[in-house]
């Protein structure tokens, strides 16, 4: 079993954003709370610290943190509904946001839909392969298509989010 | 032209009292309003305010309108990229961002805007299409017309009559689209190409089709009939008991907030601010009369945030010092990619050199002030 796990996670670069492998969206986010998990090997360099789960909001955005920084992205449910993304307009590094503040879009040939800030703090990075390749959001929207990181200034404001299970049932409710 | 366009007169207008009698009537589930304003950014900032305030759960609303010349660009273009600016502003002709996505269009009297607005669950472009192409097959039947794939109107299956964009938020969506009338053609041509050449930018594009106007084919068809047909098309399709009502954008009382609104959309850090990075790398022609001589230069921005974060000019030695194009470079670092702010930037450099370098300094300034749109 440990080989196979240790197997899985070779995979998976050593950069802080992992790229993972083409996986179901369910497979994926059980990939990278894998990740998470502090008996991950040391040939992943992954900084020092506990990471925590996926979380979501309502607005289909996953928020996933690593030594108090929160990455940011849509989920698939989101990127589904959107269609192709052509163009992804972020917010600046260093801008301070409040939870629920507008701080961006992402056009696609569907609509310009509006991204709203998960959590309040301050944007840290901002994902610039997407000026070049938008449609990293679509391929890729747990991993290579992650859009901006962000400090979190109230914690509180995370365990408030949906976790994976919260949010599948959330998406179950909206189908219906 | 103005007055008929508004089904009430402007006295029982001013019944609405507040925006909640306006839109909380539950008896009707789609409503149609009618802008009085001709201003572009009071136009946008109405369809803002709608989308924010208005609970658009169990109901939709259509609102009608139109602007007077104006070329709108999507959200995230180029106005540079897109429009002649400096042609622009010859013809008092004002750029205005929206805030959905798409391409660039010029707007007159002659095209009419509506503009759809449901909940994101109710978001249907095509069923709002076909509110469009029903209602002008039903008072022009003769007219070929037909929505395509990439939900334009054309019509005989060529000329398009009709673009679309649309804004998804929180909770609700709008979807607007043109519609050609009786537009001036010929300003489309003049205004909608580039400000300056050389500029490189991963800005969303636009695709240029070939237009024509609905009066073209049917020189009959008045402006209130089309719109008459249009609410009457949107009534059956949506269902709507009362009739169509004017509004005012700009009535503060019955829109509260909208005037801000409308302050950020007209204003320079949205129009121009907002525009992707983007670089300008282009060849400038430079001149001397005495005696007279011509020598090429490379120049070379980048522009973030509308602003020159990085300036290279190339001039040969021979012609201007180095130092004289390196200050000149560095002079426009952090301007406004802006003519104006470039030659104000400039002018007090110019102040400084006297002697026999002044002229070619100044004929490089002019022509850098011209590459900048």
């Amino acid at each position: 079993m440990k080989m196979a796990m240790r197997a899985a996670l070779r995979c998976l670069s050593v950069n802080f954003s992992p790229r993972l492998p083409q996986l179901s969206s369910a497979a994926q986010v059980s990939a990278t709370r894998l990740l998470c998990r502090s008996g991950a090997p040391r040939t992943l360099s992954t900084t020092s610290g506990q990471c925590t789960a996926l979380k979501f909001t309502e607005k289909h955005e996953w928020v996933l943190v690593e030594s108090g920084i929160g990455t940011v992205g849509i989920s698939n449910y989101a990127q589904e509904a959107l269609g192709d993304v052509v163009y992804c307009g972020l917010p600046e590094v260093g801008q301070k946001l409040e939870q629920l503040d507008e701080c961006g879009a992402l056009e696609s040939v569907k609509a310009a839909s509006e991204l709203y800030s998960p959590l309040t703090g301050e944007v840290t990075a901002i994902n610039t392969e997407l000026a070049e390749n938008p449609g990293l959001v679509n391929k890729s929207c747990y991993a290579d298509g992650w859009l901006i990181k962000m400090t979190i200034e109230r914690p509180e404001e995370l365990d408030r989010l949906m976790d994976q299970p919260a949010y599948d049932k959330f998406i179950k409710s909206l189908e219906e | 032209m103005l007055g008929t366009f508004c089904v009430l007169s402007a006295g029982v207008q001013r019944a609405w009292s507040s925006s909640s009698c306006l839109f909380m009537d539950p008896s009707s589930p789609g409503l149609v309003l009618q802008s009085q304003s001709t201003d572009v950014f009071q136009n946008l900032a109405l369809e803002d305010w709608i989308d924010a305030h208005v609970d658009l759960q169990q109901r939709s609303i259509l609102l009608l309108w139109r602007n007077r010349p104006t070329v709108v660009i999507g959200r995230h273009q180029n106005p540079w990229a897109e429009c002649n600016l400096p042609a622009m502003r010859s013809a008092q002709v004002p750029v205005a961002r929206r805030r959905s996505g798409g391409g660039t269009v010029y707007h007159d009297l002659g095209n009419l805007n509506l503009t759809f607005f449901a909940s994101k669950k109710a978001y249907d472009r095509r069923r709002n299409l076909k509110v469009v192409t029903d209602a002008l097959r039903r008072v022009r039947p003769q007219l070929d017309i037909q929505a395509t794939d990439r939900l334009d109107i054309l019509l005989n299956g060529r000329y398009k009559i009709s673009g679309t964009a649309s804004r998804l938020s929180r909770k609700s969506s709008y979807h607007h689209c043109t519609l050609l009338h009786s537009a001036d053609r010929s300003a489309i041509a003049v205004l909608l190409r580039p400000s300056c050449p050389g500029i490189r930018s991963n800005a969303t594009p636009s695709i240029p089709s070939p237009v024509t106007n609905l009066t073209d084919h049917a020189p009959s068809l008045q402006w209130e009939e089309l719109l008459e047909a249009v609410v009457q098309q949107y009534s059956s399709e949506f269902g709507l008991t009362s009739s169509s009502q004017c509004v005012d954008p700009a009535d503060e009382a019955l829109f509260p907030g909208v005037g801000s609104m409308e302050a950020e959309l007209r204003g320079w850090q949205w129009t121009f601010g907002k525009t992707p990075k983007f670089s300008v790398e282009t060849q400038l022609e430079l001149r001397d009369e005495r005696p007279a001589a011509r020598c090429s230069a490379q120049l070379q921005l980048e522009v973030k945030n509308g602003r020159v974060e990085s300036c290279r000019v190339e001039v040969p030695a021979t012609w201007l010092p180095e130092r004289l194009s390196a200050s000149l470079a560095q002079a426009l670092l952090g301007e406004r990619f802006c003519p104006h702010r470039a030659a104000a930037a400039l002018s007090a450099l110019l102040r400084c050199e006297s002697g026999p370098l002044h002229s070619r300094l100044r004929n490089l300034c002019d022509v850098l002030v011209a590459a900048m749109g």
